[in-house]
């Protein structure tokens, strides 16, 4: 059987890095100046340029090497002289799973995309970009599948990405206990794809978890939102009602108000809210009785926050 | 131990075999009807046996990352439930043992248990 996990695979094999590629190409020249770089970063907020010359490329320069320009105080130099010869390309007609192996590989934030023939620069592909694109033919794939199945339709929410961050958005209905977990679930298989840590990932699926449990369980429904930037992943789950009356209460470990049918489902031990926090670098509960309730967490994705 | 000799060991029914792999191995096993207890540990087990026949059971091991669950004490096995099963690649057993024989069978032949305290 087709699971939706291989389709996300396939769509990474489908699409080229031409489809998805920034073509609106940021650059500088080799003969330029590296004041005339640092303006540029600032400006267009972006952390590294493709160096090229007429339309073909000549290298690549980064903020680290800006950085490390700055701290040696030199005096004002050409772009060339700092940059990196001979830099890792992509090329326009190679599969986007390529793209990804490459991210991995080098851990570079960007590669300069060429055509094959002309050895031209015509792109620029960023970890974001491929995100992007990736979800938004995932999104299709879904629209169309819901058509025939409407099974999928209400889980499925709003993606939405820009260049810097994907957001994906699902409903949840209280009391739905055959679909209780299927947000995260869904979620953690396209964190899996877009090659985030595994040992981030399975933090972010057992919090995702007890959240969309809580929404099931206590309240009539709400909307879990996701979104992911380079550095981090952050969840916000909302819910229209009761709310909670004490959290510090709530937050204690074996603190619970459920009912026996609720320990019939395997939850029900006080044990949801504390292992949400123990997942999370950042964790925000707040709540108005008869409003409802607002969780919001952080899980940081960068190198240096593997395990806490 | 390999998933088609627990198959036996516990008269087990398959509901669901993913990849038709009898030969997946099985090193550790978690015993529990709490699942919130499971999502709180630190190692993940191989195998799930449970009490509990419900979406929950499956949706736990596929947000923890267990690849087989064992539903204990004969309990009835729905059709959605091995839909699901299905759908998140878990395979799904069941027996007439109890939780208390099914793990004790486990344990005389090796399996290990994948509780470590954290705190
Ligand atoms: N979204 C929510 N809306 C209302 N009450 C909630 C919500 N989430 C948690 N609670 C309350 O907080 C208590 C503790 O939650 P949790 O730590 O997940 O444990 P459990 O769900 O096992 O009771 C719950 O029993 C419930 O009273
Ligand atoms: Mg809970």
């Amino acid at each position: 059987m087709e699971t939706k996990f291989d389709k996300t695979v396939e769509i990474l094999f489908e699409l080229k890095v031409a489809d998805v590629m920034r073509k609106d190409i940021i650059s500088i020249g080799p003969s330029d100046m590296m004041s005339q770089l640092k303006k540029t970063l600032q400006e267009r907020r972006i952390s590294g340029l493709p160096v090229v010359k007429g339309s073909n490329l000549v290298g690549v320069i980064s903020i680290e090497d800006l950085i490390r320009w700055l701290s040696d105080g030199d005096a004002d130099q050409r772009v060339e002289e700092v940059m990196s010869k001979n830099p890792q390309c992509l090329y326009a007609d190679q599969p986007l799973i390529h793209a990804v192996k490459k991210f991995d590989q080098f851990g570079f934030g960007r590669f300069p995309v060429l055509d094959r023939e002309s050895g031209k620069l015509v792109g620029i592909i960023t970890r974001g970009v491929i995100i992007n694109g990736t979800l938004k033919k995932l999104e299709k794939e879904y629209k169309e599948e819901e058509i025939r199945q409407y099974r999928a339709s209400h889980f499925f929410g709003d993606i939405s990405a820009d260049q810097k961050k994907v957001t994906l958005k699902f409903k949840i209905s209280g009391k739905d206990f055959d679909n209780a977990g299927k947000a995260s679930t869904t979620m953690k298989k396209n964190l899996k794809r877009m090659g985030i840590q595994p040992d981030i990932i399975q933090r972010a699926a057992i919090a995702s978890y007890e959240a969309e449990m809580n929404v099931v369980i206590y309240t009539n429904g709400g909307v879990m939102q996701y979104t992911i930037t380079e550095d981090k992943l952050s969840l916000n789950v909302t819910d229209s009602g009761p709310g909670i009356d004490d959290i510090e209460k709530a937050m204690q470990p074996g603190y619970t108000t459920s009912e026996s049918w609720v320990k019939e489902l395997g939850f029900g031990a006080g044990m949801g809210l504390p292992n949400i926090k123990k997942c999370s670098d950042k964790m925000d509960l707040q709540s108005e009785v008869g409003k409802g309730t607002t969780l919001k967490i952080e899980i940081l994705i960068g190198e240096d926050h593997e395990v806490k | 131990m390999k998933i088609g000799e627990i198959i036996k060991l516990l008269n087990a029914e398959v509901h669901y075999l993913h990849n038709n792999q009898s030969d997946a191995e099985i090193k550790s096993a978690a015993a529990c009807d709490l699942l919130s207890d499971i999502l709180a540990r630190v190692h993940v087990p191989d195998l799930l046996l449970t009490g509990l026949n419900n979406a929950q059971a499956i949706r736990t091991c596929s947000v923890f990352g267990i690849k087989a669950v064992v539903i204990v004490r004969g309990r009835p096995i729905d059709q959605k439930l091995i839909d699901l099963a299905h759908e998140e690649e878990i395979t799904l057993l069941s027996t007439k043992d109890s939780l208390f024989i099914a793990s004790g069978k486990l344990f005389s032949k090796g399996i290990e248990d994948a509780f470590e305290p954290c705190e």
